[in-house]
């Protein structure tokens, strides 16, 4: 249903999008994933038509979106990272105009607005001006613009990015809503935010892909490179605790693949953990400091941020492909 | 075209809801109205006195004829006025679209760099019409006093919306140039105060000054007022419309290149 091939941005001397090449299936729900400047958003601007490409092609339904634009732009729906909303216009009226610009047939607009309206559950405001309603409810007026006429294709550019975690689960949700009906590339910086959207999870980081998968078996690379950090006191009674003594300590721990540690501010040690697949070792780590008689004065477990998954997945195609 | 409709009913709509709109035309009616009483009484002071003196001497320097004068100031006046609201009106058009994010959705949309740049033209096109409505009951004060004049007040208002068509044409694509409001007004004030009086630009008779005189707007708006609608004149703001509207959808499709 979407098929870009080869498609690279450059603005000057910077390629923002490198040689990207990757199909999404009629129905199929695919996230693009990568950090912030990754060239999502560039990527998704080409896909709707909004930034022609440096090279490269983007295919919407079989048609071409430089050679039939107003073709293929028919078929998409699109919600920018930015919502497009016109705050002095009611959700309605807003609604009508879309419409209207997408080619709704006049006869058909009245119900196309109240059918996106109850799809985007923002019924309840449909009379109110956009400029006066909240975050999350604008950001549901946005999505409503995108499916208002009912296109095979949405865009959706970081849909949840700038919600509170309310907002995030409700807009989320309705994305599983509109899952069947819509044939949808989304982009995110945030896996878990995909995860149970996407059919497929393509990587970038700058410009280019880094890797194709299912979310699952993204999630378990994620997993398996779980970590803890910890801040120890660097005083303990008189003695003096380097941060040598701490990484030894902690080395010692079965299932540590790598420790690190530094002094932080006012008088402690930052180390952290790099754990075995698997295991949780808080508070393993937690008992070999209190052991020592050393103060511990904050442990946390973390996944390993976007970043780290993209600067480990980049070693590994390097090393994979020598 | 349907697309232009589309996007020049939003425009006006939108301007209804704006205070910028809303003192543009509460200023413009109300200075309008200003200069028009005051002509009108300076006038018929006028005409009185050389009424008397007829009546006195049997003639009079200062005969002439009141709504035909009174009119022909008038609209030069409306003229005036126009320039200075003209680009307070146009200053958002695409500058606007862009802050919001709007012009995103335009783009992406299956409508042409012309129905963009076409409709938003119409939309403020329109808005101007409608300025220029409440300046219409002020004629019937001299219809009441026996003249009417239809003719001088249709081809006078014919001519401020051709002249303000070519203002807002040309304001239209210095907003597509700016991503800032006021920028895209003071650049406009330039380009439109510039042709309004570029007929006063130097001396003497070369050619280079009498082609200037022939470009400028004041020159062509001004037999307009006199109840004369000269093809020619037509021809001259159709051309600057034509040719902002092209350079406005260019300029517009151009964003598309725009890191932002």
């Amino acid at each position: 249903m979407i098929r870009l091939s080869h498609l690279t941005k450059k603005y000057g001397a910077v390629t923002a999008v490198d040689d990207l090449s990757f199909d999404v299936r009629e129905g199929e729900v695919v996230g693009l994933l990568g950090p912030n400047g990754a060239g999502k958003t560039t990527t998704m601007r080409m896909v709707t038509g909004f930034v022609p490409p440096s090279a490269g092609r983007v295919r919407i339904g079989g048609d071409d979106l430089v050679d039939h634009p107003i073709r293929a732009k028919r078929k998409i729906g699109y919600l920018p990272e930015q919502p497009p909303l016109h705050p002095e216009m009611t959700v309605r009226r807003y609604l009508a105009f879309v419409a209207a610009l997408k080619d709704v047939p006049a006869a058909r607009t009245h119900a196309a607005v109240a059918l996106a309206l109850e799809r985007a559950r923002i019924s309840d405001v449909a009379d109110r001006r956009i400029g006066v309603l909240s975050k999350g409810y604008r950001q549901r007026v946005g999505l409503a613009q995108a499916i208002v006429h009912e296109p095979p294709v949405l865009v959706l550019d970081e849909p949840t990015s700038s919600l509170d975690p309310q907002q995030r689960s409700d807009v989320r949700q309705l994305i599983l809503d509109l899952k069947g009906r819509h044939t949808i590339i989304l982009s995110t910086h945030i896996l878990p935010e995909v995860s149970d959207v996407a059919d497929r999870v393509v990587i970038i980081s700058r410009g280019r892909m880094m890797a194709v998968d299912t979310p699952a078996n993204l999630a378990g690379r994620l997993r398996a490179r779980a970590s803890v950090r910890l801040e120890i006191g660097a005083r303990a009674g008189g003695e003096i605790v380097t941060p040598e003594q701490v990484r030894q300590a902690l080395a010692a721990l079965p299932g540590v693949r790598d420790v690190r540690t530094h002094p932080g501010a006012d008088g402690t040690i930052d180390a952290r953990i790099d754990c075995a697949p698997g295991t949780d070792l808080r508070g393993a780590a937690a008992a070999a400091v209190t052991g020592r008689g050393w103060l511990l004065l904050g442990l946390s477990g973390e996944a390993l941020s976007l970043e780290e998954v993209f600067l480990a997945l980049t070693r590994e195609e390097r090393g994979g492909g020598a | 075209m349907r697309h232009a409709l589309v996007i020049a009913r939003r425009e006006l709509e939108s301007y209804f809801v704006s205070p910028i709109a809303y003192a543009v035309m509460t200023v413009f009616t109300f200075v309008s109205g200003l200069f028009f009483s005051n002509m009108l009484v300076h006038y018929v002071r006028r005409a009185a006195l050389a009424d008397a003196q007829i009546a006195q001497f049997g003639r009079s320097d200062l005969e002439l004829d009141v709504p035909t004068v009174v009119l022909a100031e008038f609209f030069q006046n409306e003229a005036f006025l126009l320039m200075l609201a003209v680009p307070l009106l146009t200053m958002g058009l695409v500058a606007d679209e862009r802050r919001k994010g709007t012009i995103e959705l335009l783009m992406t949309s299956p409508v042409r760099g012309v129905e963009i740049a076409g409709g938003k033209f119409l939309g403020a096109l329109a808005l101007l019409a409608l300025i220029l409505l409440p300046v219409v009951p002020m004629f019937a004060f001299m219809g009441a006093g026996g003249s009417w004049e239809g003719g001088v007040v249709a081809s006078g208002l014919l001519g401020l919306l051709l002249l303000g068509g070519a203002q807002i044409a040309i304001g239209l694509f210095v907003s597509s140039l700016c991503e800032n409001l006021l920028v895209a007004a003071v650049g406009t004030y330039g380009l439109i105060v510039t042709l309004q009086f570029i007929d006063t630009t130097g001396g003497g008779g070369s050619i280079w000054v009498r082609l200037l005189g022939a470009m400028s707007f004041y020159a062509r708006h001004v037999n307009s007022t006199r109840g004369v609608v000269a093809v020619a004149d037509v021809v001259y703001f159709a051309s600057w419309i034509t040719m902002a509207l092209f350079l406005a959808q260019r300029s517009i499709e151009a964003l598309r290149y725009k890191r932002s």
